[in-house]
């Protein structure tokens, strides 16, 4: 096939196929049209200032500091979180799709950081394709090295995107000391009282904020398509306050953490749900006696914000979640959240929380107290009780050399499990796994 | 012959031969002579661990074409290697790659299969290989079982990454930049089964190799490329087409083999009037059963999963009256766990399977070793296919044999009274158009979205400039301020290519049998008519399933497994209009033509076959609507016949005709019949002459009309032969059609208009075979 004989195919096909809404560009006016046009025309409407660089132009816009104190101390002391010396840089961007692949783009970069009190906000805006290099090279210069970043689901989403943005122009993305995610804290500590893990949500759920007239997430790439085909460039008023709102989110949910949960007398205040999802990092993080001392104030809760009550079928399948391990659950991901999944596991009740108590003791090799705190979720309701029992005599056979102990606590796990069978609730496995306990117990016992 | 006595292969062909009722179907018996081995030396440059290993493996000397293929790859020469099944191809890439490595280990390598099974088995091999040296190579397959945690390993680190096309299109090429030490250091990149990417299926891996060499020249690497082929007419062009550079061809097999018998065997024919002809599972049975009895291990092809059933079922029941190895013959299909295939691919290399009855699922890579005989149950549908089926037998030093049964299909029929096209220079060509506009459009938006576009960069034949404007028309693309083009849409373009229909309109085929329903693969709208109507049996991977319902506002058919013993086959009306002449030149009665046209397609019934013997058992209407398809075609029009001709005569003759250029045509270019439609006008509206149009049966066309346009001269030649050939007296449907009207003689009259045409003057210089190897 000839380039010429190509030629007259397309010609043919252009004649022949329907053509849809035709979008028609002048090229030779498209080509005089350069970016610096592109960037004036936005400032005109948005505001901000061109900023000039190697490879193109690009609108800066800074929003007035806000008085946005947060305790770096406090916030040191939770799990994964950065020392106080360390700089900390919020990070959200907009961007032309979901896909962290070649052709999406970042064609808004909202930062901010902290000035003493004062929080201070910077959004960077593309005003075209050709002007990215130039946008990227100004990030890579706001970037601390020594700094950490701050995002919400960034390190899913909005790093490795801006990541495959600068290997597109055959650079590496800019170092940076740590990435403190917020998104997977959040679903540890806060999941139990939130519908999903979306920033909004947070915003109205914790932070005490309601956003009016904000544009939906998914019409944001549109909007910008629009503009760099010549559309109004007060699409992206809309665009830029959201953008505006999430980086100072990401501030605010910071110093909640850091003034609802960074030190022990703020946590006679919390939550007890919020103190079992933290003592959840606190074991994550490698720091099991902060965990414990976490699940121990949260026990001791008397009087505490009530939780909400759950259904019984949905205790039913939130023990099955958790009890499977601590994998966390795939909770409230950007985009496609899956909703049945993101309500496992949200509750926390007293046995739950002596579950976890248990698990942690275990892990600091208190197995008579891990024993004790088992017995106490066998004396609760339900599939707990056969379970509680059988750890019981899991430790008492292992750990505490105690045989009969561990015989009576696995007969009383059988009586439980019959108890279940009765009810029409049958364990096979659990029964199973009884019974191999029970018959080796007695053996050993006779042998002994 | 009831005899259980392990006997020599020699042997038990003999006693056959003796066999009046078998001998008589015989058309042809080749008794191709044992070879030696031809060896080369190993190149001096070959690191001394990779030399030990080869050697540990027993493998003193290559054979020339394995030593001429890694020196040309070491020189950094593209190559093409074609060669008969297990001459050891791997060898051919693997060594260039394991010295790369062993050089530099940063070397990266890229494998490509068609299939996911095949490119399992081949890191398998290359791992071996890879040990047997005492080099630490991480080679991995990266397709759709790849784990998410091990995905980003093979990103970083995978030294050898083993994919398929579909993958590179939708998962590495748009995120390359996740993959950029795979395209800074990749050294060599391997296309193996070459003659599997043609038709629509290899216009879209030539674009999809046009984006891979393109992102590579914009990391700075430039990969040598290997590919390898079975035997075809003419790999040398089809590699260039489809990476669009000029390879080295090798095909001087330096591999030993014992002593071959093919045997080409036609169904008698049963009534001379209807021609109809004796069954061809029933002679392969015939024909396998006594090698199976005398101990020989024999591998018996299927062309479908019913076939192959019926073909087990009456193997086995055979053996079982005869109190004989029964359970050692086994099926291999499609829908078979892969567990299970492993082990009888295992139990064939140990020789605890005798027999196995399998659908093409065995013709390509899989090791299964070497067994005595094959018999093949049809012809597969193209001359490499046979070859590779009968390659299955073939042992180093013992004879082996492979039967080729004919069905009653024109072209088995056609093939197998040309024996001289599988046994000298093969006639058939892969072919296919990257140009294609549909896909060559799909793939620049690919394209673009991987990487913008500067003004005047070539994408294919030229400067993608035109094509980019009028993509940019839709707005998935934009030009700025700089001149380059830009993806601007939130679409995700590859995601939207289906590598194996031409078309971005596509129906969606959906299996509700599991339950979960999932979706089966896709077929451009054009077939969709005729593969997946209403009621009609859709037949994938040779299982067959049913087409509940074909919501075509929502393009998407619903589709469960069942197991008949019918196929349905769709009507379809054809009106044809040229729009584009691209190249005509004349010929003795009138001009041959290769252009551009529409046509419009109305199906309005189809009917039920059953396998084996085409019976007709049933009808039903089709409800759709009609589609237009803008396509490729070749046409020759008749404007100054020579005598007086009746209408009605004419119009039987041109269709006889047609259809005997049909076959030969779907013979030459490896085309499947449906992908060759057939339009005959005895006074063409638009030619003012009689007129024989063979259009291709999908947008844009594949590069087979231009082709078909070429060796026009041997198409119609090649027609007046198959079709005088053909032992029935006036017409069957294996040659000329069915016959409509039972006193008219569509043979004579065929013959007497291809002769017409040109058939007699390029006769001369004897049978097409001759023609086609001078």
């Amino acid at each position: 096939m000839t380039a010429v004989t190509l030629e007259r195919r397309l010609a043919n096909f252009r004649a022949a196929v329907s053509v849809g809404p035709r979008i028609e560009v002048e090229a030779a006016e498209r080509r005089e049209r350069s970016s610096l046009a592109a960037a004036e025309r936005l400032v005109a409407t948005v505001g901000g200032e061109i900023v000039r660089g190697r490879g193109g132009a690009f609108v800066r816009l800074e929003s007035s500091a806000v008085a946005l104190p947060v305790d770096r101390e406090a916030l040191a002391r939770l799990p994964f979180q950065p020392t106080p010396d360390r700089p900390l840089l919020c990070l959200d961007t907009e961007t032309t799709g979901l896909a962290t692949a070649a052709g999406t783009i970042a064609f808004l970069v909202g930062l901010g950081w902290w000035e003493a009190d004062r929080f201070r906000t910077v959004q960077l805006l593309l005003p075209d394709h050709a002007d990215e290099a130039a946008l990227l090279a100004e990030l890579a210069s706001v970037v601390p090295g020594e700094g950490w970043l701050v995002t919400y689901n960034g390190r899913g989403f909005d790093w490795p995107l801006l990541t495959t943005r600068f290997r597109m122009h055959r650079h590496d993305a800019p170092g940076h000391a740590g990435h403190l995610d917020l998104l997977p804290l959040v679903r540890r500590i806060y999941r139990h009282r939130l519908p999903d893990a979306r920033l909004r949500t947070v915003e109205t759920h914790l932070l005490g904020v309601q956003r009016h007239h904000d544009v939906e997430g998914w019409e944001i790439p549109g909007r910008y398509f629009d503009v760099l085909r010549g559309g109004p460039a007060e699409l992206l008023v809309d665009v830029l306050r959201h953008n505006a709102e999430d980086v100072r989110s990401l501030a605010r949910l910071v110093s909640l953490m850091a003034t609802g949960l960074g030190d022990r007398a703020a946590w006679d205040r919390a939550p007890a749900g919020d103190l079992a999802g933290l003592g959840r990092a606190y074991r994550v993080a490698g720091r099991p006696e902060m965990a414990l001392a976490c699940l121990d104030v949260a026990l001791a809760a008397d009087g505490r914000p009530a939780e909400p009550t759950p259904s019984a079928g949905h205790v039913a399948r939130e023990e099955a979640a958790w009890w499977l391990g601590p994998a966390d659950l795939p909770w409230g991901l950007r985009p496609a959240a899956r909703p049945w999944a993101d309500r496992a596991g949200d509750s926390w009740t007293e046995q739950r929380l002596l579950v976890e108590r248990a698990h942690i003791l275990r892990r600091l090799g208190r197995h008579d107290e891990a024993a004790e705190s088992w017995v106490a979720v066998a004396a609760g309701p339900g599939r707990l009780a056969p379970l509680g029992w059988l750890e019981v005599a899991k430790l008492r056979e292992r750990r505490l050399g105690d045989l009969p102990g561990a015989l009576a606590a696995t007969e009383r796990a059988r009586i439980a499990v019959d108890k279940r069978r009765r009810l029409g609730l049958p364990e096979p496995r659990l029964e199973a796994a009884i019974d191999v306990r029970l018959a080796r117990l007695r053996r050993r016992l006779r042998v002994a | 012959m009831r005899t259980y006595a392990p006997a020599p292969t020699t042997e038990v062909l003999r006693r056959l031969l003796e066999e009046p009722s078998l001998a008589r179907g015989v058309v042809h018996h080749e008794v191709i002579p044992a070879r030696d081995a031809d060896y080369g030396e190993w190149p001096d440059w070959l690191d001394g661990r990779i030399l030990a290993g080869l050697k540990a493996r027993g493998l003193d000397r290559p054979y020339v074409h394995q030593a001429e293929a890694v020196a040309a790859v070491h020189r950094g020469e593209d190559v093409v290697v074609v060669t008969p099944t297990a001459s050891g191809k791997t060898l051919c890439y693997a060594l260039p790659v394991l010295q790369a490595l062993a050089e530099d280990p940063a070397a990266r390598a890229l494998f490509l299969f068609p299939t996911k099974a095949l490119g399992q088995d081949q890191v398998a091999e290359f791992s071996e290989l890879a040990r047997a040296s005492g080099l630490e190579i991480s080679a991995a397959t990266y397709d759709g079982d790849t784990p998410a945690p091990i995905r980003s390993a093979i990103r970083k680190a995978g030294q050898v990454v083993v994919t398929n096309p579909d993958m590179l299109n939708s998962a590495i090429l748009p995120h390359h930049t996740k993959w950029f030490q795979l395209f800074e250091q990749v050294r060599i990149i391997v296309v193996d089964e070459l003659h599997t990417y043609r038709g629509v299926f290899g216009s879209h891996v030539a674009n999809v190799l046009r984006r891979l060499l393109r992102l590579c020249a914009y990391y700075g690497s430039r990969p040598v490329i290997v590919c390898c082929s079975a035997t075809i007419g003419n790999p040398a062009e089809l590699a260039a087409t489809l990476t669009g550079r000029s390879a080295a061809l090798i095909d001087r097999n330096g591999a030993p083999s014992g002593e071959r018998h093919l045997l080409l065997v036609d169904p008698p024919v049963l009534d001379a009037a209807t021609g109809a002809r004796g069954s061809a599972l029933t002679l392969a049975q015939r024909w396998a059963l006594p090698f199976l009895r005398a101990g020989r291990q024999t591998i018996v092809f299927g062309r479908s999963r019913v076939a192959v059933e019926i073909l087990l079922t009456g193997l086995r029941e055979a053996l079982r009256e005869d109190l004989g190895p029964r359970s050692r013959v086994r099926g291999y299909r499609g829908g078979y766990l892969p567990t299970e295939r492993r082990a009888i691919e295992r139990g064939l290399r140990d020789g605890e399977v005798l027999g196995v009855v399998s659908t093409n699922a065995l013709e390509l890579g899989v090791d299964i070793g070497r067994l005595d005989v094959a018999v093949l149950a049809g012809y597969p549908g193209s001359i490499t296919a046979t070859w590779q089926q009968i390659g299955r037998a073939g042992r180093r030093t013992d004879a082996s044999v492979g039967v080729v049964v004919a069905s009653a299909a024109p072209v088995d029929r056609y093939v197998i009274h040309h024996p001289e096209f599988l046994l000298e220079r093969s006639p058939e060509e892969a072919r296919l158009d990257p140009d294609n506009l549909h896909v060559l459009l799909a793939h620049l938006r690919a394209a673009v979205f991987e990487r913008p576009f500067e003004p005047g960069e070539v994408f294919g034949p030229g400067p993608a400039d035109e094509l980019l404007a009028f993509v940019g028309e839709w707005g998935h693309i934009r030009q700025s301020g700089d001149g380059r083009w830009y993806w601007s849409s939130e679409n995700f373009p590859a995601s939207e290519i289906s590598l194996r229909a031409a078309a971005p309109e596509n129906v969606v085929i959906i299996d509700t049998t599991p339950d979960r329903p999932r979706v089966l693969g896709e077929v451009d709208l054009f077939s969709a008519q005729v593969l997946v109507h209403q009621r009609a049996i859709y037949i994938h991977e040779s299982v067959q399933y049913y087409v509940d319902r074909l919501e075509w506002g929502e393009r998407k058919a619903y589709v469960h497994r069942v197991d008949v013993d019918h196929y349905t086959y769709a009507n379809r009306a054809v009106t044809l209009k040229p729009l584009d002449v691209f190249a005509e030149s004349p010929t003795v009665t009138g001009r041959r033509v290769h252009g551009e046209v529409m046509v419009a397609s109305l199906v309005t019934l189809f009917k039920k076959l059953k396998f084996v013997t085409d019976e007709n058992v049933g009808w039903g209407p089709i409800d759709l609507p009609e589609l237009e398809l803008q396509t490729t075609a070749y046409w020759l029009t008749a404007e100054r016949l020579r005598g007086p001709w009746r209408r009605d005569d004419l119009d039987v003759a041109l269709l006889g005709a047609g259809r005997g250029i049909q076959a030969v045509a779907c013979v030459l270019l490896m085309a499947d019949p449906r992908d060759l439609g057939l339009v005959t006008q005895v006074r063409s509206p638009h030619q003012e002459a009689p007129t024989i149009y063979l259009y291709e049966a999908m947008p844009g066309g594949v590069g087979l009309s231009e082709r078909l346009f070429e060796r026009h001269a041997e198409l119609v030649t090649g027609a007046a032969e198959f079709i005088a050939a053909c032992p029935c007296e006036a017409g069957c449907p294996a040659c000329t059609g069915p016959r409509l009207e039972p006193h008219v003689d569509a043979k004579a009259l065929a013959l007497r208009l291809l002769d017409e045409l040109g058939a007699a003057t390029h006769a001369e210089g004897g049978a097409v075979g001759t023609a086609l190897a001078s």
